[in-house]
């Protein structure tokens, strides 16, 4: 066999360790042993929106799509139906950092239904062949009565509709859009309906073959399984032939805001939403990353909040319907958020009340049992993620794709059992003070 | 797995899951009498975590995630059923916050949720496909408790005393029949000294009577809701289907199957979506109450496809009630089911969860494993009986989308 690299990964709740293997190629493949009938079968692809320019946003989740629709050994349907006919869930998701495959099955005899899934979905990765006559051919979207049959374009475009209808989604973009001034995080990574109506398969194809590239890519199977013998199955399946690789480029954070900024859009809607937004750390900076999911949960997270508690339970006006916060690590930054639902005829009061209740967690003190609250709880979302051989696969992938080095899981737990109320005092200090904020609304029309 | 009673006749099923960090527990309170105003039900399982006797709603909210428990309750229509999930370290505290917010909580916090349920609903309500949800479920159980969906609520919730929240939170406690279900790394012997101490008081009545009626469907209905800015058009349509406890069910289950639930090579999936790239999201659902259950399906597309995918709907719906499925394509539902059916028990929460379901139903808690041995069974004869029994006239139809699409026959 080829050289390879193993390393073994203590991580937690699982009897026995991950074990990360990065072949000569640059592919990477994990191995996770979880006790049960089920197997969880994914590769991870770094590439997302991160890598998308305007001219091409949405090309990285419009190829997910098209990912499925058949190969020079399989026609479209034959991946998701002989699958799904074992009891397979089949799916994949692109997001800014990543685009992932996944199936999920009951292994069967022998572990007869994980190889099949193994030959398939390697197949899938390797060889897809986005045949014009299931992408649909490329219209223009202000005419779109020339076309004669809609396919996988018009899916996706739907998908894009679907949004468009959803408040959350569209007060999302705008603070998304806002809180960056170049990073491609910007975009939103399904892109819109004009570019997916006209870009041509040979653009996706070239896309495919630039990203698409051994060392950008780790499969991960977590399950009950032998693990020299499926190590050798994913080698064969996965052969390359000689693939070359791509050197993804490294923008760093981005400037956050230096004056609050605000926006305001309308829609035909009753009630108010608002999202605020603020840039955070690298995904690897551990350190840094618990600080704010220890703020997240502080401020928003749940019934005994600060803003549900506060802003809900306490509060003898009806200003707001829904409250919280939520915290998204991404490579070249993180997000913070805090978002609301309230009553339009009091927009002023409710964002004079989220400013207050943010600038109070940077200068009111951080209680005792607020810092262990947080604590316990980041501890137990471990215990969490070890569940299912999908939540395993999907944090393993988190840790291999976002922050480059599984590693960081072992380093976490060490850090988070000696963090000081100091640490997350002074990182709150560092990334959430107002004039970094981008706050989003959205108001009902007229 | 096994059923085992404490010493005042509460069942519990236990089903044993070794070296599995969190725990998880579900206390059933089985839904008798159907609420007299929209909305009574929801707000008394809101209040369960507004305050007891000995703790207020901000230091039951604070005990929870200090100790990372996550215990809450749902309103299903036929039960009220709480969730536990914390870690095995923890399950001793959790089963005593979980025994004092089911037996004595005060109620106190009414007017104040009544105001944030108002809120909440009416949040959800800006979302054009809950708008439409709520429109098809209130006219498909038109005047019966189960369609009393989010704008029924609206109507009443005003109307709504304490007075009647504790008659009904009374007659829950004293008088309903109630299953615990456990999934987890627990000794038997321990697991049932904890529970005999916090839930001694809780009183199991498996003579209750039931008084919920079979809700009727009698003509066809078409609700037609305007918006303007809608980007898609939001269609749903239904029929009368039998329940759980039917023969039927499990070829039910294969029929949802093959036509829109198996994921992406179901025939929705793969005739309207694939093939006419006229959907995102394209499916059909069944949903079961105790007295009747809904066969639906449903599509979210451009205003100007409303007609073509009625018209799709119909030449699937009429081609598997006129045409035999393959033997090849049963072959698959069934095992697509049953892989399906594992994927969706994984966590112990799920299993509790599902065993105390049927336990509560009175279909013993070993009703999975039979199920899965009649799907198994199912010929393709019943899935094309059913097919034609069942979906024909009377239906409802729901159509949103902006006015001048919506007018079409």
């Amino acid at each position: 066999m080829q050289n390879i690299i193993k390393k073994e990964i203590k991580y937690p709740y699982l009897s026995r360790p991950v074990i990360v293997y990065e072949r000569e190629c640059g592919h990477k493949i994990v191995l996770a042993q979880k006790e049960g009938g089920l197997v969880n079968v994914s590769t991870w692809v770094k590439t997302g929106s991160i890598n998308e320019t305007d001219s091409n946003n949405g090309i990285s989740h419009f190829l997910e799509h098209l990912m499925f629709k058949g190969t020079n050994k399989y026609p479209a349907g034959y991946f998701d139906k002989t699958l799904e006919a074992k009891g397979a869930i089949v799916n994949a998701a692109t997001w800014k950092d990543y685009t992932y495959y996944y199936v999920t099955l009951p292994k069967g005899e022998n572990c007869k239904n994980l190889n099949l899934a193994i030959e398939l979905h390697a197949d899938m990765m390797l060889d897809p062949i986005l045949p014009e006559n299931e992408l649909g051919h490329p219209f223009d979207i202000n005419n779109p009565e020339n076309v004669k049959e809609k396919r996988e374009r018009h899916v996706v475009i739907e998908e894009i509709r679907m949004r468009e209808d959803q408040p959350w989604t569209k007060v999302y973009n705008a603070v998304n859009n806002a809180m960056y001034t170049k990073h491609p995080y910007k975009r939103d990574v399904i892109g819109f309906a004009s570019t997916i109506a006209s870009i041509p398969r040979d653009t996706i194809m070239d896309y495919y073959k630039t990203h698409y590239t051994p060392n950008n890519m780790t499969t991960i199977i977590t399950g009950e399984f032998d693990n020299d013998e499926i190590l050798k199955k994913v080698i064969k399946e996965f052969d390359f032939k000689g693939r070359k690789n791509f050197q993804n480029p490294s923008f760093g954070i981005d400037m956050p805001a230096q004056e609050t900024k605000y926006i305001e859009n309308k829609a035909q809607i009753n009630t108010g939403f608002v999202i605020i937004g603020y840039l955070g750390p690298l995904a690897c900076n551990i350190k840094e990353n618990i600080a704010l999911e220890m703020a997240n949960i502080i401020l928003g997270d749940g019934q005994s909040s600060r803003l549900y508690q506060n802003l809900i339970e306490k509060s003898d006006d009806t200003v707001f319907n829904i409250v919280g916060s939520d915290y998204y690590s991404f490579k070249d930054g993180s997000n913070f958020f805090v978002q609301a639902n309230f009553n339009p005829e009091k927009k002023d009061k409710a964002l004079e009340l989220l400013k207050k209740e943010i600038e109070n967690l940077i200068d009111r003190n951080i209680s005792e049992n607020e810092f262990n609250k947080a604590k316990k709880r980041l501890k137990a979302e471990f215990a969490e993620s070890a569940e299912t051989v999908s939540d395993i696969s999907e944090n393993i992938g988190y840790y291999m794709t976002v922050c480059n080095n599984l590693e960081l899981v072992e380093e976490y737990s060490e850090i988070l059992e000696n963090y000081k109320v100091e640490d997350l005092k002074e990182y709150i200090k560092k990334y959430l003070p107002m004039n970094h904020a981008v706050v989003s609304v959205l108001m009902p029309e007229g | 797995m096994n059923k085992i009673y404490l010493n005042n006749g509460l069942p519990v099923i236990l089903k044993e899951n070794k070296d599995t960090p969190r725990i998880s527990v579900c206390l059933y309170l089985k839904i008798e009498e159907p609420e007299k105003k929209a909305g009574q039900y929801s707000l008394l399982n809101r209040l369960f975590l507004q305050g007891t006797n000995s703790r207020t709603s901000e230091e039951l909210a604070q005990e929870l995630d200090e100790n990372a428990i996550e215990c809450y309750s749902e309103m299903k229509c036929d039960y009220i059923r709480f969730k536990l999930l914390c870690l095995n370290e923890d399950i001793e505290k959790g089963l005593e916050i979980l025994s004092d917010i089911v037996q004595h909580s005060t109620l106190a916090e009414i007017e104040k949720e009544k105001v944030k349920l108002n809120g909440e609903i009416n949040a959800e309500l800006d979302s054009p496909k809950a708008k439409a949800m709520d429109a098809f479920y209130k006219n498909f159980y038109e005047n019966h408790f189960y369609g009393n969906t989010y704008t029924k609520v609206l109507e009443s919730l005003d109307s709504i005393t304490k007075e009647e929240i504790k008659t009904l939170y009374e007659n829950l406690l004293n008088n309903s029949s109630k299953v615990i279900s456990i999934a987890g790394d627990c000794d038997e012997e321990k697991i049932k000294k904890l529970l005999n101490k916090y839930f001694e008081g809780l009183k199991n009545n498996n003579k209750s009577e039931q008084k919920i009626s079979e809700p009727e469907l009698k003509e066809n209905k078409v609700i037609k809701i305007e918006k303007e800015d809608a980007s898609q058009a939001q269609i749903i349509q239904g029929w009368k289907f039998p329940t759980i406890y039917s023969e039927e069910y499990p070829a039910i289950l294969l029929l949802n199957t093959i036509l829109g639930s198996s994921g992406l090579s179901s025939r929705l999936f793969v005739e309207l979506r694939d093939k006419k790239g006229l959907a995102y999201v394209v499916r059909s659902t069944y949903e079961t109450f105790n007295k009747a259950a809904c066969f639906s399906v449903y599509i979210a597309t451009e205003p100007k496809n409303i007609k073509t995918s009625l018209e799709g709907f119909k030449i699937e719906l009429d081609k598997i009630k006129n045409i035999p499925v393959s033997e090849e394509e049963l072959e698959n539902a069934k095992n697509n089911l049953i892989g399906k059916r594992e994927f969706f028990t994984e966590t112990n929460l799920q299993q509790a969860s599902l065993t105390g379901y049927h336990e509560d139903k009175g279909l013993g808690y070993n009703f999975e494993k039979e199920l899965i041995e009649k799907i198994k069974k199912v010929t393709i004869k019943e899935i094309q009986e059913i097919a034609d029994k069942y979906i024909k006239e009377p239906t409802v139809l729901t159509i949103l989308a902006p006015k001048n699409y919506l007018e079409i026959e």
